[in-house]
């Protein structure tokens, strides 16, 4: 089995048609996946958004289920959360991503004329590199860029955060308590 | 509605945090009959899992906080929410503050003077050091003190990399002081320096109140009440005399708990709030604000993290969440530069994750998909980092406060923290953060950055002073205007300097626990 560097590195430069045709497949199977999951706080499609931007900005993101994570925390009271926002923002952590998710789906819109999760990768990028640079268009709520400092966190947190995120960094995780589940 | 009442208690404390725990802890030895209100629910050592998602359920989970100002958002990372408050993830780091930090004021026209000095707090400080347990070597630029009871954490590979750099910049490099059990000690294990501190640390190996404190003070008979969220310090009708606290209950339910004698430990910006939100037609501006000076002086210390990249491993991962190396040479120097100042501290080879705020992956906040992925592989076999802590003055504008246009939770007014950095400090900051950057280019780092300038630490808000008329408390955190009233905690600090702040509220809590034990008779009644 490939790890996931030697994939980025090494196939996708080769053979980039086929990643693309195997991505497009992945992403289809992911949003069916997601359908087929009931959500507590965010909709299905507010989840597939939050999948897709994630994933465009931690590769994996959407198989590690991050819009499972966010949604798990989110209807658990604030003691209970896993999220990174607990530290920045707590006051109203669901309207934060809910507002933020319909923040993304405006600008797409606006930009490209469609829903983020059909835009092209090209579209994706173009949208993540402007809310690094702040350079929304009409998304100004949440501030953009603190939104993808947070989502990128949570995407963090799922791939690279874990046990197997470790392990697949070569990080020794040497645990005093094992976690009880990834998150 | 009518309040529950309970039974009259001689001490209750508010907080269960290193300086709730240690009050708790001597007094009840002490032999006084002491309970303990701690907003949070009970903490096990199994809450402590080894992950940086899973412990964020320890961190505060309180009412919320609004910071405004350009040095804000340390609230909800700093502060703990459960036993032990933040002391079950607190990062051990143990420093003594210096002699000149006593006495800016005096030495320097800026900022504050303390009412005690170094001498008077260095026996604390001794005591303090052996109760927690110390782990250090002699520092030729730290205060002059009792030998630490461990010897220092070895040199990791992080600090290995990055000490040329500072042998070129002319700096001496140390091995830190810290809280944690370099070897086994005091029936506490010795560190496995696996990087998990601010997770907890479930083996005792860092002091935490479960592993220290806990035992101690419930042998002594004394009551951990949990769930229990202060909302006000009552007073007699004289306004001169603690009579009780009132809380909420998980149910919502007012309580009122009787005491002789009220100690609030509840945290900085919650100490001040508290005293804020304990106003009566006697104390209208608040309890102890005669002097108005209540909730002002908030300080912070301004943090700036310089992030590199070496080509020798450094296994990031290892170490302690603190800091494996010091520098407190150079720190003395307040005036570094014309129109800078403050004192700074270097922190170094701080134990290093992928994620959460101080992982690797946050050190470049820009980096996103398979340019993110290389630079994580890459940082985690070579990444390196330090922190320097600078020092901020102490001013009335930077303040704690209620705003009583948002409610909380609890329908009470929302604490407020207004901090902005003063532009002497900025300056300061600014020159620390060019230090860093020569050093990680000296030690030969392929790459080298600094992140954002950050607050770390909070201190300030119900300062103490001899004069009654420009502070809170006295030296021993006995509020000014109700003798049987006593703050714990960092919020008595009337400047910070530049080094963590737990030693120092330790040493303060031993001072004062001895002034109650021996003004006994006065306080009870």
């Amino acid at each position: 089995m490939f790890g996931r560097r030697r994939f980025l590195t090494r196939v996708v430069p080769i053979a980039f048609w086929t990643s693309f045709i195997m991505r497009s497949l992945s992403r289809n199977a992911e949003a069916k996946t997601i359908e087929n999951e009931s959500y507590k706080i965010l909709t299905t499609t507010e989840a597939e958004t939050l999948g897709a931007w994630c994933a465009t900005i931690v590769s994996g993101a959407g198989q590690a289920r991050v819009a499972r994570f966010v949604d798990e925390s989110l209807a658990g009271d604030q003691a209970a959360s896993l999220l990174l926002l607990r530290y920045l923002d707590a006051s109203d952590m669901a309207r934060f991503y809910r507002t933020g998710i319909s923040g993304i789906e405006k600008e797409c819109r606006h930009r490209f004329g469609m829903s983020f999760v059909r835009a092209t990768a090209t579209q994706r990028l173009e949208m993540v590199e402007a809310a690094i640079a702040s350079k929304m268009q009409v998304w100004t709520n949440p501030n953009p860029n603190f939104f993808y400092f947070i989502s990128r966190s949570d995407a963090v947190d799922v791939v690279y955060g874990t046990q197997a995120g470790f392990a697949d960094l070569k990080i020794p995780y040497l645990p005093h308590i094992q976690p009880p589940k990834p998150w | 509605m009518s309040k529950i009442s309970h039974d009259k208690v001689e001490v209750v404390i508010i907080g269960s945090g290193i300086a709730g725990s240690t009050m708790a802890a001597e007094l009840g030895e002490a032999g006084f009959n002491v309970l303990v209100l701690e907003a949070g629910p009970e903490r096990q050592l199994s809450d402590m899992i080894s992950s940086q998602i899973w412990s964020r359920r320890l961190r505060w989970a309180g009412p919320e906080v609004l910071e405004t100002g350009d040095l804000v958002g340390a609230a909800n990372f700093a502060m703990g929410w459960g036993t032990g408050g933040a002391g079950l993830h607190w990062y051990a780091n143990w420093y003594r503050l210096h002699p000149d930090d006593f006495h800016v004021k005096s030495l320097y026209g800026r900022s504050l003077d303390w009412p005690i000095g170094y001498d008077d707090l260095r026996p604390w400080y001794d005591r303090a050091q052996t109760y927690f347990g110390v782990s250090g070597d002699d520092d030729p630029n730290a205060p002059p003190g009792k030998a630490y009871p461990m010897p220092a954490i070895p040199l990791s590979k992080q600090s290995s990399a990055i000490k040329p750099g500072f042998d070129a910049e002319g700096l001496e490099l140390t091995t830190n002081t810290l809280a944690i059990n370099s070897v086994p000690h005091d029936g506490r294990a010795g560190c496995l320096l696996d990087g998990w501190c601010d997770a907890g640390c479930p083996i005792g190996a860092l002091a935490n109140p479960l592993v220290l404190q806990w035992p101690r003070a419930r042998k002594a008979g004394v009551e951990l009440r949990h769930n229990a969220y202060v909302a006000r310090i009552e007073t007699d009708t004289s306004g001169s005399i603690a009579t009780g606290v009132v809380y909420l209950d998980q149910q919502g339910r007012e309580n009122l708990q009787p005491a002789d004698i009220v100690i609030s430990a509840c945290h900085t910006i919650w100490n001040a709030r508290l005293l804020l939100l304990s106003s009566s037609d006697k104390h209208p501006d608040g309890l102890g604000n005669g002097s108005r000076t209540l909730g002002r002086y908030f300080t912070s210390h301004a943090l700036t993290t310089i992030h590199g990249l070496f080509s020798q491993e450094t296994e990031p991962h290892l170490g302690v969440s603190g800091a494996n190396t010091l520098c407190l040479d150079g720190y003395d120097n307040k005036q570094p530069a014309k129109g800078a100042f403050g004192s700074r501290a270097w922190l170094v080879g701080q134990a290093a994750k992928p994620n959460d705020l101080l992982g690797t992956a946050l050190a470049k906040p820009e980096l996103y998909g398979e340019a993110l992925d290389d630079y994580l592989r890459n940082a985690s076999q070579h990444y390196g980092n330090m922190t320097v802590l600078c020092e901020e003055d102490s001013i009335p504008d930077n303040r704690i406060a209620l705003d009583p246009s948002k409610r909380d939770r609890y329908g009470l007014p929302q604490a407020h923290v207004d901090n902005s950095l003063p532009h002497a400090n900025a300056d300061r900051s600014d020159l620390a953060k060019e230090e860093g950057l020569r050093i990680f280019k000296a030690a030969g780092a392929t790459d080298a950055w600094a992140g954002p300038r950050n607050p770390m630490h909070m201190m300030g808000g119900t300062i103490m002073g001899d004069d009654a008329s420009a502070s809170v408390t006295n030296s021993f955190g006995q509020v000014h205007e109700v003798d049987n009233l006593f703050v714990a905690g960092a919020s008595l600090f009337p400047t910070p300097g530049a080094i963590n702040p737990t030693a120092t509220l330790a040493a303060l809590v031993f001072r004062t626990a001895d002034y109650i034990r021996t003004h006994r008779s006065e306080l009870l009644p």
